[in-house]
Parts: C-alpha cells; sequence; structure tokens
C-alpha cells in the first residue's frame, strides 16, 4: 500500500529534475499524476520513461502565463477527477543581473516564472480543495528563499515571496484539510541547472564550476544536493503524516541556511 | 524491506510520548531500538507493549544525569553492536516561575535536562559514529526553540541553545556521513499532556480544552500535533533519504513558527 493511494497530484515543470523526481515519488506511492512542461517533445519522452500507464499523464503549457497556469489544474481535475496535490515547481533565472543592472523585462519574467506561476496554480487549486477540504499545496522554493546572492536578485525576490505567499495561504486554509509548504533546497545540478547555471555564474563574475564550488563550500556536506532529497520530503508533506506540518519552509540543503 | 534495516537506534526518554513513537517507527521500519526512562516498571510495560522481542530494550537512567545519559549511547552499543540514530528527546518544563523569581537550583535542572543531555548524549554518541563515518543525530526541540513565552524561560532558553548546537555540529561532521538535525513539533498531545495539563488548566482557572486551545490558537491548524506527525519526520531523517539534510531545525508545528 502507498503513501499516497487514490491521490491525485499536478507537477508543474515534471518533465525533468526536481519536478521529475517528485512526481516519481508520487507515482510509487500510488498516486495518479499530471506533469506539465513547455515542449510536447519532452513530455512524451517523460511519459515513456516513466513508465507510470494510465496513471501519468502530460499536460503541455507555459507556466508564465496564467492560462496555461489554471488550465494545468483544471486539466489535472478533468483528466483524474480531482486535484489533492499541487507541486508548484517550474521556476529560473531567468537573464540575471545585479539590482542596479537588471532589467525590467527580466525581473517581471522570472517573477511569472516564479511567484506568478506558483499564486496562479494555488488560487485555482485551493478553488478545488477549500470545498472539499483536503489537499496539499508544495512550492518549489530555495535556499535562495532565505538567502540572498549577489547577482541573483530576481531569483533571490521571487523565492522570497513564495515563501510569504505559503505562510500565508497556509494560515488562511489551516483549519480546512489543506496544508501548504515550501520545500528550500540548496543548489541541485538538474538540467536545468546546467542549462541556466553558466550565465547564472557570469552574472555573478565567477565560472560554472566556481558557482557550484560556492553553493557546496556553504553546506556542511560540501556536496550538492541530489533531487531525490527533495522528493522524499515532498512524499511526507504530501501524505497524511504531513498533516501536521504545514506553513513551513523545509530547508533541503545540506546545512547551508542559517533558519 | 524497511527503511531501517539493520540500523540501531537509542531514544532519551523513549518509553511513552514522542520518544515513544519514533521507537514504534523505527521497529516497524527495520531498526532495533533502544528506550530509555527513569523507572524500570515503565520501561518493561513499554516493551510489553511494543511487542518486538529482541530488537528492542530498555536502558533505565535519568536523562538529566551525564553517567546516564552517556550509558544509554553506550549500553546500545554493547547490546546491538552498534549506533546509527541518537535521538536525544527527553526534556520537558520543570519550572513555570519567571525569570525574576527562579532559583539557580531550578535553572541548572532546566539546563541538566533540556541541554546537557543533548550535549552529553551527543558527544558520546559522535565519538562512536565519527570513526564509523555513519550516523544520525536527532534532536528533538520544539516551537520554543525559535519562539518564547513567559513563564518558561528554562525551557525555552534551552530549547534555543540545542538548536545552536545542532547547528554547529552539523557543520563539524557534515562531510562524514553524519548528520544533525532537531525538530521543532508544535504543542503536542502526549500521554504526559494529557496526564498533567489538567492540573495546570485547573492552576489557571480554565478547562483542560481551554488550555489546548491558549496553545494551538497560535498555529494555522488549530489543534496540537501528533506523536505521529513528529515521528513520520525522524523516520525520514534517519534514512537514507535524509542523507543530505543536516543542521535543519524541522518544524512539525501546525503552522505555528514564522521561519
Amino acid at each position: 500500500m502507498g503513501e499516497l493511494d487514490g491521490r491525485v497530484a499536478c507537477v508543474t515543470g515534471g518533465t525533468r529534475g526536481i519536478g521529475r523526481a517528485a512526481a516519481e515519488a508520487f507515482l510509487r506511492e500510488g498516486a495518479q499524476v499530471v506533469i506539465t512542461g513547455r515542449d510536447a517533445d519532452k513530455g512524451q519522452q517523460a511519459l515513456e520513461e516513466m513508465a507510470g500507464g494510465d496513471n501519468v499523464h502530460f499536460i503541455a503549457g507555459d507556466v508564465t502565463k496564467r492560462e496555461d497556469c489554471e488550465a494545468f489544474v483544471q486539466g489535472t481535475v478533468d483528466r483524474f477527477g480531482r486535484i489533492d496535490i499541487l507541486h508548484a515547481n517550474a521556476g529560473g533565472a531567468a537573464s540575471p543581473g545585479p539590482v542596479a543592472e537588471i532589467t525590467d523585462e527580466a525581473m517581471q519574467e522570472t517573477l511569472e516564472w516564479n511567484f506568478w506561476h506558483t499564486f496562479w496554480t494555488t488560487r485555482a487549486a485551493l478553488g478545488h480543495m477549500i470545498p472539499q477540504q483536503s489537499g496539499r499545496i508544495l512550492a518549489t522554493s530555495s535556499v535562495e528563499g532565505k538567502l540572498g546572492k549577489p547577482g541573483l536578485s530576481n531569483y533571490v525576490a521571487a523565492k522570497h515571496a513564495i515563501n510569504g505567499l505559503v505562510k500565508s495561504a497556509a494560515a488562511e486554509v489551516g483549519t480546512l484539510g489543506i496544508t501548504v509548504n515550501a520545500v528550500c533546497p540548496g543548489a541541485i545540478e538538474t538540467d536545468s541547472m546546467k542549462t541556466a547555471g553558466p550565465g547564472a555564474a557570469e552574472s555573478m563574475g565567477m565560472t560554472y564550476d566556481e558557482l557550484k564550488s560556492m553553493f557546496s563550500e556553504a553546506s556542511a556536506i560540501k556536496r550538492l544536493n541530489e533531487v531525490e532529497d527533495v522528493a522524499a520530503v515532498l512524499v511526507l508533506l504530501a501524505s497524511d503524516a504531513g498533516a501536521g506540518i504545514t506553513g513551513s519552509l523545509i530547508s533541503i540543503d545540506g546545512g547551508t541556511s542559517p533558519y | 524491506m524497511g527503511k531501517l534495516d539493520g540500523r540501531v537506534a537509542a531514544i532519551t526518554g523513549g518509553t511513552r510520548s514522542i520518544g515513544r513513537a519514533m521507537a514504534d517507527a523505527f521497529l516497524a521500519e527495520g531498526a532495533k531500538v533502544v528506550v530509555n526512562g527513569r523507572t524500570e516498571e515503565k520501561g518493561q510495560q513499554c516493551l510489553a507493549e511494543m511487542n518486538a522481542g529482541d530488537n528492542a530494550a530498555f536502558y533505565a537512567g535519568d536523562a538529566s544525569k551525564q553517567a546516564d545519559v552517556e550509558g544509554l549511547v553506550d549500553f546500545a552499543v554493547d547490546h546491538f553492536g552498534q549506533l546509527d540514530i541518537c535521538c536525544l528527546n527527553s526534556g520537558g518544563i520543570d519550572n513555570t516561575a519567571p525569570v525574576a523569581q527562579m532559583t539557580d537550583e531550578e535553572w541548572q535542572l532546566e539546563l541538566d535536562w533540556n541541554l546537557n543531555q543533548v550535549f552529553w548524549g551527543m558527544r558520546r554518541a559522535l565519538q562512536h559514529m565519527i570513526p564509523r563515518e555513519t550516523g544520525r543525530i536527532l534532536v528533538t526541540s520544539s516551537v520554543e526553540g525559535k519562539l518564547g513565552k513567559p513563564g518558561i524561560p528554562g525551557y525555552t532558553a534551552t530549547k534555543h541553545a540545542v538548536d545552536g548546537l545542532v547547528k554547529s555540529a552539523a557543520h563539524e561532521v557534515g562531510t562524514l556521513g553524519i548528520t544533525v538535525n532537531a525538530i521543532l513539533p508544535g504543542l503536542t498531545e502526549t500521554d504526559t499532556l494529557r496526564e498533567k495539563a489538567p492540573e495546570t488548566a485547573q492552576a489557571l482557572g480554565m478547562s483542560y480544552e481551554a488550555l489546548i486551545e491558549m496553545f494551538t490558537s497560535a498555529s494555522a491548524i488549530k489543534r496540537p500535533n501528533t506523536v505521529d506527525e513528529v515521528a513520520a519526520v525522524a523516520l525520514l531523517l534517519a534514512s537514507d533519504a535524509g542523507r543530505n539534510m543536516t543542521g535543519t531545525l524541522f518544524p512539525v508545528d501546525g503552522g505555528t513558527m514564522p521561519y
């Protein structure tokens, strides 16, 4: 018997990285899962690799668009009849730069990608969860939701904003059987970090290898985290055992964040 | 296959309440467990209830005494051959005097029970774990490790102190396969609470329910946490899935703490 038997989950940015690990962990524990991503080809590839049959479904769309975010939630309900778990996971840093130089567009795009997407999907999911008086909202924040690195202001601000949203929403729905939490992973070398990392490193005046060292050196374990570390915490928060944990910003960062 | 097959755990204050829930959860996942408490009779009753045969043992000792705390660690190693998981869980509110009226003796007792216990147990356990380059230290802290209520200065100060100890130790052993974490439960409905709280409530001129509500009104879920919710987090941190989480102050408080 799985810890998530009979539950339905929607994971944004679920074809790769943390979202993919979460989707696979939810499937293993008996849930039905919708994953989302921008690229239909990558979506199909993910479905084949996950081999979850009818229990996993892909919806193509762009999390920086409100209609798409709302369609992910509605599409999950249409496909599997309900939504019990929303994992608002997609995100990243678009054209990072220091505050004195960053463009409006880079700030706006990063806020939409991370914060607005989390807000849009959370609002839509709560529309289903409040009447059913049960649910789990899980947001992928970051160690940068608690700290702040130079040259990453858009990402840092967006992740801090997610943490605030999580705390307010948790207090609003705390007596309705719905929990709202954020996971705050340290740096993980996902495909998306390999793609965006070199640009972020350049914005911070260093090489990509130096960037990775900077993150691992700040931790106690002196290495980067892994997607499975995050997925294990997400399963706990999504399961019945997580019913008493809400409004929490759980650090999964090898001892990096001070709180 | 259990998540803790082949592991050995020792738990201070493990015969009842949160510690007992941890013991039950660890046993269910294949670990061998030594529970500790002050009275032989309660220990034997606990062993009978756990019904785990040779996989469980009891060590009688007072968690506010150095020899007994170190004795528990040594006993676990002697009895089961190793120690993989050390839960420094005992503790509580021994005195409700405000700072202005607290005596040195009362203060010292709070320090010994809540703080020194953790230090003595952690030091002894690490001396065993460091050469083996593997281990898990779990400390039961509290929401009062981040907050502070009037009338419990000893409890509040010692819980803040163990959080600091956890963070320092996590960095010292972070590359040695050893993690050190604290769990911060909100008010948890335990056997001990059910026994002692009615009397406290009466003294305060309120019902037991009103007393519980006074504590839970600060949470989002408006109810106490359960021992099983705390044990589920302990299990995650003790398992392989928790290998990259360290120095973390893990909240299980229904959304009470602001950070």
